[in-house]
């Protein structure tokens, strides 16, 4: 063979080199894109958190670290942006995956109309979340919501939803659970079935009830896409903005704001630049550590489960 | 006693027809291998004795009691899967033991039983592995201990040796067989391996296209193949065949095509009368057929050789006889044949099968 290839050597490398510019050519529209949208403002930002960046004072002096010791030291930033964050983060994803896993499992099976529930629970998916969002906030609107109108219905007294933390809190999470139990769904369900018959049918001789089938032979064999499903739901929750600025705009009085809504809030209505982008920049280490770790937490569960 | 009754099981997906009229009964410790090829109802006739496929007609019953309605759980089954099927999550322990726990069975008998199972398979020191730390033999051998833990009724095996390699494959087929004489139990074995199907059933079924051709011990098969079919299914090299020509002779039968000419004696081929001036096949099996020329009671063919198999203790050739080949086992290794020699073969009449050209069932 080399005695071959080796008269055609100058020819192949020439054939190479045009491979590789088409490639090249191929490739360079996206890395244009990730570096003027992505890695630039990126850049900008970081540099921004450096800098005394006000709109009314655009002197953008170097202070070094200031505005990140000044979040660090924020109590907004601390005791309620940060657990607000976190506990959204949790509650809707373990909510979203619970509610997703139950609907997998109830499409999984065959039942008359199967075709009609399938397109029904995937519709949501289809809903852009700022409407969804509005939606809700109309729903749960204190005076004109279909949920005080259904609660008087049972003589209960209406509910001011969105003007306290742990209603309007709901409210956000409820939006947030009913725009990603479908993806849930659709991910687990596509998983459950490519997942092979034969251990089922061995669990059927073997007399496992339904609840041990779930529970020894399915959930384990489904941890892998779950591990997988969790951090991209996780880290796509932590910077959760849009469903919030609407439904509560991280009120009342901040009392729902998240990560997202404070640096947004910093750098744009109260137009300190420099305080937001640290503040985002912050959030951006914040989330890399915390997907990291939970990704080796949830993959060594799935290893000792191997 | 669990004896396995089938009586007129009848599968159908659509308008397929998996499995046709079946009826068969399997006593108590007896072992029935299914075979035949892929898409011939064998498995799907596995799965429904337990109860993984329901039946289109039918009843099957196990040890008197007709299990039709019940789920395999309730069946006394315990069965044997291809893939083996372990719980790749558990450990082997946990493997053996799942069915138990299942059926609240106290921990400590579970304990006893687990050891015991695993003691009769050697695979005590693999208790704490998971499945995928195992080589296929040792899982092959934790799937048969999840069998025998549970002490059913009945074994089934689904072609449990087929994701071997050919030397593990016959290492485990002589495993099964002794598990079987230390825990006598009634098995149904699916299989398309003949070798596997003779080696280890007291009685062989075979079955083509969901419709079973034959039921009866290994030897009953290879010697009195009801059909064409299963005389080219059962035995390896397979038989021989070819197509010939009968009349009528004074006192016999005259068989010939291009190439062949034999006389059978009437008295032994009485059945041939009835096939006067029509086509029937001849069946020889390659270890039948002896180097040499014809002696009394034998008739012989005449070809060349045209390949030769050294197999080291014997060798098998390939003639042309006619417009066809056939294969003549069990030559003297030693022998130099080459290609283009003429040699003369022959057979004991008492060994050829007569066949229905056309409908392949036997001429007895």
């Amino acid at each position: 063979m080399a005695g071959v290839a080796n008269p055609m050597a100058g020819f192949r490398l020439v054939a190479v080199d045009e491979k590789k510019r088409f490639m090249l050519a191929l490739i360079a529209p996206a890395v244009l894109v990730l570096v003027f949208f992505q890695i630039l403002p990126i850049l900008t930002g970081a540099n921004a958190s450096f800098r005394d960046w006000h709109l009314n004072d655009p002197k953008k002096t170097w202070i070094g670290l200031t505005n990140y010791a000044y979040v660090v030291r924020d109590r907004e930033f601390l005791n309620v942006v940060l657990p607000n964050t976190f506990g959204f983060l949790a509650a809707s994803v373990a909510a979203s995956l619970i509610a997703g896993l139950m609907l997998a499992l109830l499409l999984n099976r065959q039942f008359p109309g199967r075709w009609l529930v399938q397109t029904i629970v995937l519709l949501p998916l289809m809903v852009a979340p700022v409407i969804a969002a509005i939606m809700i906030r109309w729903m749960f609107n204190d005076q004109f919501g279909i949920v005080n109108v259904i609660l008087e219905a049972f003589g209960i007294a209406p509910i001011a939803w969105l003007t306290q933390k742990w209603t309007a809190f709901f409210a956000i999470l409820l939006t947030d659970v009913w725009l990603w139990t479908p993806w849930f769904a659709l991910l687990l369900l596509a998983a459950l079935q490519s997942l092979p018959p034969e251990p089922f049918e061995a669990a059927q001789i073997d007399a496992a009830s339904a609840w041990r089938t779930f529970r020894y032979i399915t959930l384990p064999m489904l941890r892998p896409v779950i591990v997988v499903c969790v951090v991209i739901r996780a880290i796509d929750a932590f910077r959760t903005f849009d469903i919030v600025w609407t439904i509560s705009g991280g009120g009342p009085a901040r009392a729902t704001e998240v990560f997202s809504i404070y640096a947004y809030v910093e750098a744009f209505q109260f137009l300190n630049f420099g305080r937001g982008s640290a503040a985002a920049v912050l959030g951006a280490i914040i989330i890399v550590v915390f997907a990291m770790a939970l990704y080796r937490l949830l993959n060594r569960w799935v290893e000792v489960s191997r | 006693m669990a004896e396995v009754i089938l009586t007129n099981v009848r599968k159908t997906y659509g308008a397929v027809v998996a499995v046709e009229d079946l009826s068969l009964s399997i006593a108590d410790h007896e072992f029935v291998v299914f075979v035949g090829p892929s898409g011939c109802g064998k498995s799907t006739t596995l799965r429904m004795i337990a109860g993984l496929e329901d039946t289109t007609r039918g009843t099957i019953s196990i040890g008197s009691r007709v299990v039709n309605g019940l789920q395999p759980k309730d069946r006394d089954i315990a069965m044997v899967f291809q893939n083996y099927a372990l719980y790749q999550h558990m450990s082997v322990y946990d493997n053996l033991a799942f069915g138990l726990r299942n059926r609240r069975v106290p921990a400590a008998q579970i304990d006893a039983a687990v050891r015991h199972a695993a003691r009769t398979l050697s695979i005590e020191t693999l208790l704490e592995r998971r499945p995928r730390q195992l080589s296929g033999g040792q899982q092959q051998r934790v799937a048969l201990g999840r069998c025998i833990v549970r002490n059913p009724k009945v074994f089934l095996f689904d072609e449990p040796l087929s994701n071997l390699d050919a030397q593990l494959r016959g290492q485990m087929r002589l495993e099964i067989k002794e598990l079987r004489q230390r825990v006598p139990t009634t098995s149904v074995f699916v299989t398309h391996d003949q070798v596997e199907a003779m080696t280890l059933g007291d009685r062989i079924v075979v079955m083509k296209d969901g419709l079973m051709q034959q039921v009866g011990s290994p030897l009953e098969l290879y010697r009195r193949p009801v059909n064409r079919f299963v005389a080219s299914f059962i035995g390896s090299p397979a038989m021989n065949f070819f197509d010939v020509h009968v009349t009528a002779v004074p006192m016999g039968f005259r068989l010939s095509a291009d190439g062949i000419d034999l006389e059978l004696p009437q008295r032994r081929f009485a059945g041939l009368g009835a096939h006067a001036g029509r086509a029937v096949t001849i069946g020889v099996r390659p270890q039948h057929l002896r180097l040499g020329c014809t002696q009394v009671d034998q008739v012989g063919l005449s070809g060349q050789v045209m390949v030769t198999e050294q197999l080291g203790d014997e060798q098998v050739l390939a003639v042309r006889v006619g417009a066809g080949d056939i294969r003549v086992a069990g030559i003297d290794p030693e022998l130099s044949l080459p290609t283009g020699t003429r040699i003369n073969v022959a057979v004991p009449m008492d060994n050829l099968h007569l066949f229905d050209a056309a409908s392949g069932v036997a001429i007895r």
